[in-house]
């Protein structure tokens, strides 16, 4: 290992980062939006949306998202519709990321027991009061250690970035091993930066998910 | 609640100076036994290599002598399989170019099976260095900073760079483009590097592969493509819609089989094999099978080279 | 032109060597589930010892395997490892490595989430029967965790075909990397073929995971009822 090299290539690191974590985070909030709208679509059961929501959830619940991009970057431009990289790299980070959403937001609705509803109706609360007051707080506090577990895969999933030519943290790794052949720093620093990106998320959510249980048997 | 998080905290952060050093030492190879091993290699490796780091690279012998080609019956040579004509895949899933009618000779003449490996721009050091390969025969540019890496054999084509873009928005001096103009390069290529050494302020758009950079620059995904002359005239006259606005950028070069650093005797044989395939016009034959198609016969002793001497 | 690609699937073995080239990714993925499975029991049990460093060096594991991305794990494994040692490991052993050292993490944390889901009372009467520890775990816990594991494995295998699109970055011709030289090799007659050429590779990956995932989801429901 050669330190040198190592501080010659960490302002090209931190760039990288910066860049991956913005796709990342970009795609995450939009992926969260998506899968909220979707379930709520799913359990309200909206004619013909509901249709469509479940083909979008198992296609790309089904589908690497490698091949999404290659499709969405290379393929769609055929047709006329052109999308630059970033564009493309938040896009599919959202199509996949709000079918994972929409599947651990539609289970921690379904987990909340109806005789809550039932009981909360007889209380005399409105039927849209019931959902925003009573179900809805718990399906999201249910639903928080899947979140946290769609997080991390989505961030770890940003590593397929490089095929769309966004220069992220592993793009930058392949650039330099193949550009200055100096293959063993630029695997190095690679792993520092994505533990440096995703440690604080994972010992996040293993905390989260204690509080959680905490929670859940507190009662 | 508060100190056992921060305890995990703590734990978490020597966990990473642990893991770091188990991924980047131990290569996270997952079987006990090789790990064993490894560990044994490695102490008594850094014993030896105290005097001398920097050489330690080098003396681990990453390749196959002639005699163990020959040996084993199967060589196995780097081509690209996604950069038409000179090194691609057909239909039948035959691999077929400019370099490959080359390999298929080198075979024949060695009385071996070849094994094609499919390779990227980026990684034909590196599967050389690593002995995934015996010999590159990748459209591979010979450079000092290469020679350094790996050990060319005699050229067999001459190259230099070249941009195309649209025929609507043609680009014939890299002074004039704008700065929202993206480029377009592959990895690992001396494209890549020529400009990023000679033009910093442009901004390049990588891609891995030959097939993802042509289909993005159909795409318009970058104002024009930088690569080799001969692949960009190639594209030019392949396909519709393009013009080749800088024909020829950056110093002139050639393209020559090469193999991993130290292995002489491969060298040597391939350099004699080079001259004697230059005494019976190889090359020619070669242009005339494979690029005659593309490129019409007015390239053909501006691309060939024919190799009379041995280095 | 106008059906922007499909036509090349056609023409020559093209639809097999697409066809060959997704069983390559299937083909990794099984057998580094097997092997997953295997090591996932040893590693499972490993995880409920209560020795201090036995348990650093499997959180450790576990937090691994939770963090790295596959990709990076297939480049440190398949470069890395030839300049560190000086093994040349080949591409496609180094994805069923990769494959397995993360499968087996996962398995081994089901497995350890099974074992201890199992109450006290059963180890000890499986001691006072006089059956031995080992005999014990073979014989009266293995196979009321297995149930349990069986759906969850048939989801571990679908995540991993869909991964082995990566191993595509460290030269092995799967299916995506097929399709790229058909893209290139029809270029001139088809330009428009990326279009249809990457559907028909989405549409193959959805053909194969999603009966599967099917699987693991009816399996676990009828599993759990009991």
């Amino acid at each position: 290992m050669n330190w040198n090299v190592i501080r010659e290539y960490l302002p090209l690191y931190i760039e990288a980062l910066g860049l991956t974590v913005k796709i990342g985070w970009l795609g995450i909030i939009l992926s969260i939006a998506l899968g909220l709208v979707c379930a709520l679509i799913l359990y309200f059961k909206v004619p013909l949306l509901q249709v469509i929501i479940k083909i979008y959830i198992e296609l790309f619940r089904n589908t690497p998202l490698l091949v999404q991009l290659f499709f969405l970057y290379f393929g769609l431009p055929k047709l006329g519709i052109r999308i630059t990289a970033q564009t493309c790299g938040i896009l599919g980070l959202t199509l996949i990321g709000g079918s994972y959403m929409t599947e651990t937001f539609r289970s921690g609705l379904s987990a909340i027991d109806s005789i809550q509803s039932e009981s909360a109706l007889s209380l005399g609360m409105k039927k849209h009061q019931v959902f925003f007051y009573v179900i809805l707080p718990q399906a999201i506090s249910i639903s928080i250690p899947g979140f946290m577990a769609n997080i991390i895969f989505l961030l770890k999933e940003t590593s397929v970035f490089s095929a769309i030519s966004l220069m992220d943290l592993m793009f930058t790794a392949k650039d330099l091993i193949g550009l200055e052949y100096k293959t063993i720093e630029a695997l190095f620093l690679l792993v520092v930066f994505y533990l440096i990106m995703l440690l604080p998320v994972s010992l996040l959510g293993t905390y989260i998910e204690r509080r959680v249980r905490y929670a859940a048997y507190g009662d | 609640m508060k100190k056992r998080f921060l305890t995990k905290i703590v734990s978490g952060i020597s966990a990473v100076v642990l893991a770091t050093g188990a991924l980047t030492g131990c290569g996270s190879s997952d079987s006990s036994t090789t790990t064993a091993n490894n560990a044994d290699e490695q102490v008594s490796e850094s014993v030896d290599t105290t005097e001398n780091t920097d050489t330690a690279e080098e003396t681990s012998a990453n390749y196959r002598t002639l005699d163990e080609i020959k040996e084993s019956g199967v060589i196995n040579i780097g081509v690209f399989s996604d950069k038409s004509p000179f090194g691609y895949v057909d239909e039948n899933g035959d691999y077929q170019g400019y370099d490959v009618y080359l390999a298929e000779r080198i075979g024949e003449d060695l009385g071996v099976e070849i094994n094609y490996v499919s390779t990227e721009a980026a990684s034909r050091i590196e599967y050389l260095q690593t002995g995934k390969v015996d010999i590159i025969l990748a459209n591979f540019t010979v450079t000092e900073e290469r020679a350094e890496e790996v050990d060319f054999a005699l050229p067999y084509m001459n190259v230099a760079l070249g941009v195309i873009s649209h025929d609507d928005n043609v680009v014939t001096s890299l002074d004039d483009l704008t700065e929202d103009d993206e480029i377009i390069v592959i990895s690992g290529t001396t494209a890549e590097t020529y400009l990023e050494k000679e033009y910093p302020d442009i901004k390049l758009q990588k891609y891995d592969a030959y097939a993802e950079a042509k289909t993005a620059f159909e795409n318009r995904n970058g104002i024009a493509w930088a690569n080799d002359n001969t692949e960009v005239i190639a594209f030019s006259i392949e396909n519709e819609g393009y013009e080749v606005g800088i024909p020829s950028l950056g110093s002139a070069d050639t393209i020559a089989p090469a193999v991993t650093k130290g292995n002489e005797t491969l060298l040597d044989w391939l350099n004699e094999e080079l001259v004697s395939l230059g005494n019976e016009n190889f090359f020619h034959a070669d242009y005339e099978a494979t690029l005659l198609e593309t490129y019409g016969s007015e390239y053909e002793d501006t691309l060939v080279i024919e190799n009379t001497e041995l280095p | 032109m106008q059906l922007m690609g499909i036509e090349l699937l056609l023409k020559g073995n093209n639809f097999l060597r697409m066809l060959s080239g997704l069983w390559v990714a299937v083909r990794i993925s099984l057998v580094s589930v097997i092997l997953s499975i295997g090591l996932g029991l040893i590693v499972g049990a490993l995880m409920t010892v209560q020795n201090k460093v036995i348990k650093t060096v499997m959180r450790l594991y576990l937090e691994i395997v939770r963090i790295m991305p596959q990709m990076v794990l297939l480049f440190i494994v398949y470069f890395g490892t030839t300049r560190v040692f000086g093994i040349n490991i080949e591409a496609e052993l180094s994805a069923i490595i990769v494959f397995t050292f993360w499968g087996t993490a996962e398995m081994g944390d089901l497995v350890r989430g099974a074992l201890i889901s199992i109450p006290r009372h059963q180890y000890e009467s499986a001691e006072a029967l006089g059956l031995s520890k080992l005999q014990t775990y073979l014989y009266v816990i293995l196979p009321q965790t297995l149930r349990r594991l069986i759906p969850l494995s048939i989801n571990l295998i679908t995540r991993m075909i869909k991964t082995t699109s990566l191993v595509m970055m460290i030269g092995i011709v799967e299916v995506l990397k097929v399709t790229q030289q058909i893209i290139e090799a029809n270029r001139r007659t088809s330009p428009n073929a990326a279009f249809g050429m990457f559907a028909t590779v989405f549409m193959m990956y959805f053909i194969v995971c999603w009966p599967i995932s099917l699987l693991s989801k009816h399996l676990e429901k009828r599993w759990s009822d009991r």
